[in-house]
């Protein structure tokens, strides 16, 4: 026993040290920034001030901020909406007995897996380019005029939309193998009882995904709290107002930004506190709903 | 016996049956026939010249095949640098965090002592922290104590893959018969050497999607190499790619821009031709942070 106690010891210790050094203190210290008025993000801790919730009010009055969340509950929203319908509705044809689903189910989530930067570039120097972009292409054989994708009305929306592309893929994954669990007998016996495709979907596949679907809402919403590297790339050089997320707006305030110097560490600290609150928040919302009528088949 | 079934039922196509699926065909032959289309778009003008490429005659090769945006795009817009950056990142952090998670992993789902419980919730927790939240103070930390370089991504990638990659294993340790351990007892096989020499073995399946979890991650991050990569000398493909496209307005190279994307994304989609089904079994059999 005494033999397992030295392994056990050495076996956990890295990890723990690893959980210490980037999950731990930083998080602890992240908090305790929060509440203090900090310039630099690299100032001594004896360089900081107490500022009870002075950062947290002061960025909830910046309207650069409220315009940062307003595009995040934006992105959760319509792109929430996007994204789980395409993707419930890929995974329902993918589990119709269709052929060839393996190659289909690949071909969907490829996007989830090629570089982010690269899909992105794709789309901004390739699809949405108004000389020789595919869309412009499509809408000009169609007859219509091109659309300025990238110009500021619709910069956000064509952010939203490439960013809808990429997500459906994994979110079809999560719908899938919710639909693969529900015994095909139940189906068997809805088509023996004259019910439609329609009708099987919306009494049987429905009810049964309710846990799925609550899955997928909470991955979606952590991930929109996430969203930087789209914004990042439709607007490269300087933050654009169409394009600012929370991240965007930390990352600008702490490591400073184009035409800004000014640095605001304990701002930053605060703004990562309310997101990672809102994430805290959405799985106790997520948890409580549905609890009870968790469904065993 | 059972592949001959096979064929049997192949050869029987329910033409009702499939008539009825048309729609679901339909729209899912749009949808990735979109994909295919730009994908082979970019691949094709990689090799065209710019002016080709604002012209729309992209596909048609004219001017003949210009390898030389490769060339390019590898030499001068210093690819080169940043592929191997990011591979040294995927290699070094996806061996490293095995090294850690994987003792780890097994201790947590063998045996009792004080703190599993905490240790076990703690990296479920640790999963779930927005990276906001860390970057911080690591920032500050490293600056002070001047850590810097390649050295600080590989440590920052293994230690942030280590919580996720720790729950995944003790699932699969947790399935193991311990007569494998009593069996190598008996025969005087210390506990730590039958860890590495018979546990570690029979989970390797495990390990091996795991790591192509993490290499995919490590090869497409950017959030942290935007923020720690401090000199072009230790950056990664992402940021690397993102500075080439921010330099596109002076050097008006679109061709190599384009080589640029196809070399930048293509060792994640090649491994994913080959391992496509083993990485969709891991997205949802595993619990793996997508």
């Amino acid at each position: 026993m005494k033999k397992n106690k030295a392994m056990i010891v050495c076996f956990i210790l890295p990890c723990l040290i690893a959980l210490a050094a980037v999950y731990l203190y930083p998080v602890v210290r992240t908090v305790l920034m929060s509440f203090f008025a900090i310039d630099s993000v690299t100032a001594d801790m004896s360089g900081w001030t107490f500022y009870g919730l002075g950062n947290y009010s002061r960025i909830f009055n910046s309207s650069t901020y409220r315009l940062a969340m307003w595009n995040m509950l934006r992105i959760w929203l319509v792109g929430g909406i996007f994204t789980l319908s395409f993707a419930l509705l890929f995974a329902v044809i993918l589990t119709s007995g269709i052929r060839f689903k393996k190659f289909f189910r690949a071909a969907i989530y490829l996007p989830n897996v090629i570089s982010a930067v690269a899909l992105a570039t794709m789309w901004i120097q390739y699809i949405y380019n108004s000389d020789y972009g595919m869309l412009n292409r499509i809408l000009g054989a169609f007859g219509l005029k091109g659309v300025k994708w990238l110009g500021t009305d619709m910069k956000f929306w064509a952010m939203l939309g490439a960013f809808i592309f990429g997500a459906v893929g994994y979110y079809m994954l999560i719908f899938i193998s919710g639909i693969e669990r529900i015994p095909q007998d139940l189906f068997e016996a809805a088509t023996i009882d004259g019910a439609n495709k329609v009708q099987q979907f919306v009494k049987i596949t429905l009810p049964l995904l309710k846990g799925i679907i609550k899955t997928n809402i909470t991955f979606w919403s952590v991930h929109t709290t996430a969203f930087f590297l789209w914004s990042k790339m439709f607007s490269p050089i300087g933050t654009e107002s169409t394009t600012i997320v929370p991240v965007i707006y930390l990352y600008d305030t702490v490591f400073g930004s184009q035409g800004n110097a000014a640095r605001d560490a304990g701002a930053g600290a605060a703004v990562g506190v309310t997101l990672a609150v809102i994430i805290v928040l959405i799985y106790a919302v997520m948890n409580g709903l549905l609890r009870d009528d968790d469904l065993e088949f | 016996m059972a592949k001959k079934e096979k064929v049997v039922y192949k050869e029987k196509v329910n033409w009702k049956k499939e008539l009825s699926l048309l729609p679901g065909y339909i729209i899912v032959v749009v949808w990735i026939g979109f994909t295919a289309a730009f994908l082979l778009w970019i691949i094709g003008a990689s090799l065209s010249t710019s002016r080709e490429i604002f012209s729309g005659t992209v596909l048609k090769f004219e001017s003949g095949i210009h390898f030389e945006n490769y060339v390019s795009a590898w030499k001068s817009q210093n690819v080169s640098i940043f592929f191997a950056n990011s591979l040294l990142y995927a290699v070094v952090a996806c061996t490293g965090v095995i090294l850690i998670s994987a003792p780890a992993a097994y201790v947590l789902s063998r045996f009792e002592f004080l703190g599993n419980k905490v240790m076990k919730s703690g990296l479920i927790v640790a999963m779930s922290i927005p990276s906001v939240m860390i970057i911080m103070p690591i920032f500050s930390l490293t600056t002070r104590w001047n850590i810097r370089g390649r050295i600080l991504l590989i440590v920052l990638y293994i230690f942030m893959n280590v919580p996720s990659t720790t729950v995944y294993l003790l699932n699969f340790f947790a399935t193991l018969s311990k007569t494998y351990e009593e069996a190598a007892a008996i025969d005087g096989c210390p506990p730590a050497k039958a860890f590495w020499i018979i546990m570690l073995p029979l989970v390797q399946p495990a390990i091996v999607t795991v790591t192509i979890f993490n290499f995919l991650g490590v090869w497409n991050e950017f959030f942290m190499a935007l923020i720690f990569a401090s000199s072009e000398k230790m950056t990664p493909v992402g940021v690397g790619l993102l500075q080439i496209v921010n330099a596109m307005k002076y050097t008006g190279d679109y061709g190599g821009l384009f080589a640029a994307v196809v070399i930048v994304f293509m060792p994640t989609f090649l491994l994913y031709i080959f391992l496509s089904e083993k990485i969709i079994a891991g997205v949802t059999g595993g619990g793996i942070k997508g």
